[in-house]
């Protein structure tokens, strides 16, 4: 990540943490919840629990699991205190003790673990974890290029997708080519999941052996990440060409896309944006299939985690404000085709919103030769 | 569970944290949590944070007995053990430290009294691997020697090997590809996770994981146009090394040694450090699953290497790769 992006950063936290009345920040993570460790200091776990302990001042000791991981930590950021223990946690808890009187915070409640949660930080963690949550909900200009760069990315990615689904390659020949791809551009990771088949299809999941068959329904979600920041595509795309009912079932979730899109504007609530989704299936009779019996959100936020705040769903109250990023999707299960998705990331303007993927809304058809 | 008088054992999941539930059940959560309950008798339960939809999945992967769909882990859990193990009989908790608060919290408040950490116990059942485990690390270990082969010469970019890397291991099945770099063992033998891109030096190493069926491997190489006799004899000797990690090291190394480290799945995560250059953290029994690595300082520059061996019992262990 450049300099400048963790300065950045720094700077909002330190301001943060001075509003809180913070001198000292303890973040947990490891390699699922990285996302406030990257905000935070600049970390992203691959191998076993992380913590930082931050000072407001901007000195920054670290406490990790593995030795390999420790020396990556010191090598990327030679100004971190870095060591390496197979307790950190004790190790970790240890640290804490030794600032001795000053205020300390303990975040994220999604990573912090029982001992610590149980110690004499417990009363600081809601409060820090909202403190983080703020500052990661709303990009920098900077924050929104590396979400742009991974979106293009997405879109690159979604063409080397359609390239890689061809009749009789198992499924996860495809996602081989994928990673293959964005590896070769540089981009560390990416979250993915998919499937492919008929009206037997629930839902996404890891590729598994099944080999793609004509008349198949294949859906993925591509989410590759760019200095940490995720970005993400779902679309869907049939071996061969589309039957009637496909395109008649396709026609729902584009129109269901678009008006997810539009509801997206400063003001708006995030359950407003799901319920725009929502409507347009229950007006075309499939309003058993936007319940939770057939999916779980109509998107939500990116950033820093794949599945970011807010989640889209119509009981969500959080108010969208600009320069917010999330993903619309009303991916959900068709019963007369299986499962479909479809969704573009954006960025909430002062206007409305931007749509940061590109690839065209269509049913895509590979050929089946 | 019965030498030890406990009424049940929660086993919690997530991508992090899988290696536990995958060992017992074969089923990783990946993008999602779990925690698995298991029983004095019968299959283990699992409680999932997936929506309904997905317990097809689930069961297509993994061998479970009941699969609940649950929005929270630890409120689920602490009712489940209120219907099935009632009275005050111990719960065993694997990593009870380390349990995250969100999951953690409602058990408190429901069986505060009743929760007993498990991890040591797990850990001296989980090792020796058995031959299923062994056969399944030696595909891992395969798939990522032929990822490792499938470099092409002359690279001079680290994206283009991490790109030759992750094709090559995921078209043979890989489900996970962890690969670390030292791009330029002339500036220095920190193993990076790469974003965006770098040249590569003249000489530069590879740390890569794989697991294939939930089965992780780790090993390490290095790559140079004009790799020197040195590498020869430090791969020979870190190998000898490697089987007889038990015991003394074979003869005076090649090099200085600056850091070693032996891994083995013990608990929930795939690598833990169970013995290590700067003091061992327990023993290491016969026919452990493990990862050994080494960091040497020959005469003409660093040198790093690494490979998955099945610790021996009296006899030299077996190497996987």
């Amino acid at each position: 990540m450049p300099a400048t992006l963790r300065a950045e950063r720094g700077a909002r936290l330190a301001a943060a943490m001075a509003a809180e009345g913070i001198d000292v920040l303890v973040v947990a993570g490891d390699p699922w919840r990285s996302d406030y460790l990257r905000y935070a200091a600049d970390i992203t776990p691959t191998d076993g629990q992380v913590f930082a302990l931050i000072e407001r001042e901007g000195h920054v000791q670290v406490v990790a699991e593995h030795p390999a991981e420790a020396a990556r930590f010191h090598s990327e950021q030679p100004d971190l205190r870095v060591s390496w223990s197979p307790f950190p946690i004790e190790d970790a808890e240890a640290a804490t003790r030794s600032f001795g009187r000053r205020r300390i915070a303990l975040a994220p409640l999604a990573a912090v673990p029982y001992r610590l949660a149980t110690g004499p930080l417990a009363s600081s963690m809601a409060s820090a974890t909202a403190m983080l949550d703020r500052l990661m909900l709303r990009k920098s200009p900077s924050e929104v290029d590396a979400l742009r760069r991974a979106a293009a990315l997405a879109d690159e990615g979604y063409a080397v997708f359609r390239e890689a689904a061809r009749i009789g390659r198992p499924e996860y020949a495809l996602v081989a080519d994928v990673e293959a791809f964005f590896r070769s551009r540089g981009c560390p990771e990416n979250f993915q999941i998919l499937a492919s088949g008929g009206r037997e299809v629930r839902g996404m999941h890891p590729p598994t052996e099944r080999p793609l068959a004509p008349g198949d329904l294949v859906t993925t979600e591509l989410t590759p990440c760019v200095e940490g920041y995720y970005a993400q595509i779902c679309r869907t795309l049939v071996i061969g060409s589309p039957s009637e009912a496909q395109l008649r079932a396709f026609a729902v979730y584009d129109e269901a896309l678009g008006a997810g899109i539009a509801a997206v504007r400063p003001g708006a609530t995030a359950g407003e944006v799901a319920r725009a989704q929502n409507e347009v299936f229950r007006r075309n009779g499939l309003g058993d299939y936007v319940t939770s019996e057939y999916t779980r959100v109509r998107g939500h936020g990116l950033g820093l985690y794949v599945d970011g705040q807010p989640a889209l769903l119509e009981d969500v109250a959080l108010v969208l404000e600009p320069e917010m990023t999330l993903i619309v999707h009303p991916n959900t299960y068709h019963p007369e085709v299986g499962y479909v998705v479809h969704g573009d990331s954006v960025r909430v303007t002062r206007e409305g919103c931007e749509v940061l993927t590109r690839t065209p809304r269509q049913l895509f058809s590979v050929p089946t030769r | 569970m019965r030498a030890a008088g406990l009424g049940a054992a929660l086993i919690y999941t997530s991508f992090a944290r899988p290696s536990a539930v995958a060992w017992l059940t074969h089923f990783v959560p990946y993008w999602n949590e779990g925690l698995l309950l298991v029983l004095p008798a019968g299959a283990p339960l699992l409680l999932a944070a997936f929506s309904k939809r997905m317990q097809g999945w689930i069961r297509s992967v993994s061998h479970v007995g009941e699969v609940q769909s649950v929005s929270n882990l630890g409120r689920a859990a602490g009712r489940l053990l209120e219907e099935r193990v009632p009275g005050s009989a111990k719960i065993g908790v694997l990593e009870l430290d380390a349990l995250p608060w969100p999951v953690a919290e409602p058990l408190l408040n429901s069986h505060a009294n009743r929760l007993a950490d498990v991890t040591a116990l797990f850990a001296s059942i989980r090792q020796p691997a058995d031959d299923t485990e062994i056969r399944l690390a030696q595909r891992a270990a395969d798939i990522a020697v032929k990822a490792l082969g499938s470099i092409p010469p002359g690279v001079v970019r680290a994206s283009q090997v991490l790109s030759a890397i992750e094709g090559s291991a995921r078209l043979d099945g890989a489900e996970e590809v962890l690969p670390r770099l030292a791009p330029d063992l002339a500036a220095g033998t920190a193993l990076r996770r790469l974003e965006g891109d770098l040249p590569l030096g003249e000489r530069y190493a590879v740390e890569l994981s794989i697991a294939y069926k939930a089965t992780w491997v780790r090993l390490a190489r290095c790559f140079s146009m004009n790799a020197p006799q040195s590498w020869l004899h430090a791969q020979r000797w870190t190998l000898d090394w490697a089987t007889r990690i038990s015991g003394d090291a074979p003869g005076p190394p090649p090099g200085v040694i600056t850091f070693w480290s032996l891994e083995a799945c013990i608990g929930s995560k795939p690598f833990s450090v169970v013995a290590s250059a700067i003091g061992p953290r327990g023993t290491v029994s016969a026919g452990t699953l493990s990862c050994f690595s080494i960091k040497l300082q020959l005469p003409d520059g660093p040198w790093l290497g690494g490979a998955p061996v099945v610790i021996g019992s009296g006899a030299p262990g077996r190497l996987l790769a």
